[in-house]
């Protein structure tokens, strides 16, 4: 728009919109109040999870079905506050296991919530997101190919990871 | 080199090594016309997620990515106002001889210090890990030349002072 100040194509008929974006990976968009009180329940299981020393369990329930989509912005932000809790609370000695016994959706939600973490370097320790960051790139070795149950050769690659992150429209 | 600059500068090399897949893309606006994406953000399908990687609240990185180009801008650390002073003329001096640099933005990104805009042609001609070599020892050297022009700056005003003052008594 260099000199144009009207984006006139927004206005034509078939331009593609962000919601039509979001719908195709992220499908029908769920009631904000459903998503919200999911969020709030899941944020005192882990928490619960925490007081009895239960890390890797608390992990893999703060990283499990992240709210996704446009307008639920006071959910995302809380979910990212579980996240980071779960984070700041995990000694760095046993990061690199926790890591290795996420999935690979987990280990890729968790990548995303380091870069959501990182990004409001005010809120959050940025050490310890960088800490976190080298390890699941570190579990992710860079050629390790693995068949999985369908028989499909799916590569896990180090960098993929990021990959995903940066490609992917469902954010968190 | 301190041990919070090494997870730092690996977590912006290991990003940038990722959103280095950049190819030919022409614009889906203006016919024969073939823009970096990333700059005229005319086509929401072809932008990706922008990321950002922070060390503190002052110095972080912010990579965004599209099809057919990549945009890196730094925020380099600035700790007091003569660091301020240094780092705006320093990040002047380069931004007004952008041709020689090739990948630099002539202007940086609102929040941010120097950018670079590295599209497809240029991973076309240079290497990319060259590319992202450069990069990092960007940053490497930026915090490294800024906190060294600042001690000669305190030096030589030092030195202006006292032979200043000497005059008097």
């Amino acid at each position: 728009m260099a000199f144009r100040k009207i984006d006139i194509d927004a206005l034509e008929e078939d331009a593609l919109g962000q919601d039509e974006l979001d719908f195709q990976e992220i499908g029908e968009p769920r009631p904000p109040h459903e998503v919200e009180d999911e969020v709030n329940s899941r944020s005192q299981e882990v928490r619960f999870l925490l007081q009895r020393g239960n890390a890797a369990g608390a992990l893999s329930s703060a990283l499990n079905n992240p709210p996704y989509g446009r307008h639920l912005e006071a959910a995302k932000a809380r979910n990212t506050q579980t996240v980071m809790e779960v984070l700041n609370s995990i000694k760095v000695a046993d990061v690199a296991q926790l890591v290795k016994n996420l999935t690979f959706e987990e280990q890729d939600v968790l990548m995303k919530y380091l870069y959501a973490g990182m990004a409001a370097p005010e809120q959050n320790n940025s050490g310890v997101l960088l800490a976190w960051h080298e390890k699941v790139i570190d579990t992710n070795p860079n050629s390790r190919a693995s068949l999985d149950l369908s028989g499909r050769l799916s590569e896990i690659a180090g960098p993929g990871c990021i990959i995903r992150v940066i490609t992917d429209r469902r954010t968190v | 080199m301190s041990n919070t600059l090494r997870p730092y500068l690996n977590a912006v090399r290991q990003t940038l090594k990722a959103a280095m897949c950049l190819e030919n893309f022409s614009s889906q606006v203006a016919e024969r016309h073939n823009k970096p994406e990333v700059e005229t953000g005319t086509s929401k399908e072809v932008l990706l997620n922008p990321v950002i990687i922070s060390r503190n609240d002052k110095e972080r990185v912010l990579i965004e990515t599209s099809v057919n180009s990549l945009r890196v801008s730094i925020a380099i650390k600035q700790a007091d106002e003569i660091e301020r002073i240094l780092a705006h003329k320093f990040t002047r001096f380069l931004t007004q001889r952008a041709e020689s640099f090739v990948i630099l933005r002539r202007k940086p990104i609102e929040g941010y210090d120097i950018s670079f805009l590295i599209t497809n042609s240029h991973a076309e001609q240079m290497y990319k890990h060259k590319l992202v070599d450069f990069i990092i020892q960007f940053m490497e050297e930026v915090d490294k030349e800024i906190s060294e022009m600042k001690l000669s700056l305190n030096a030589r005003a030092r030195i202006v002072s006292e032979s200043y003052l000497s005059q008097f008594n």
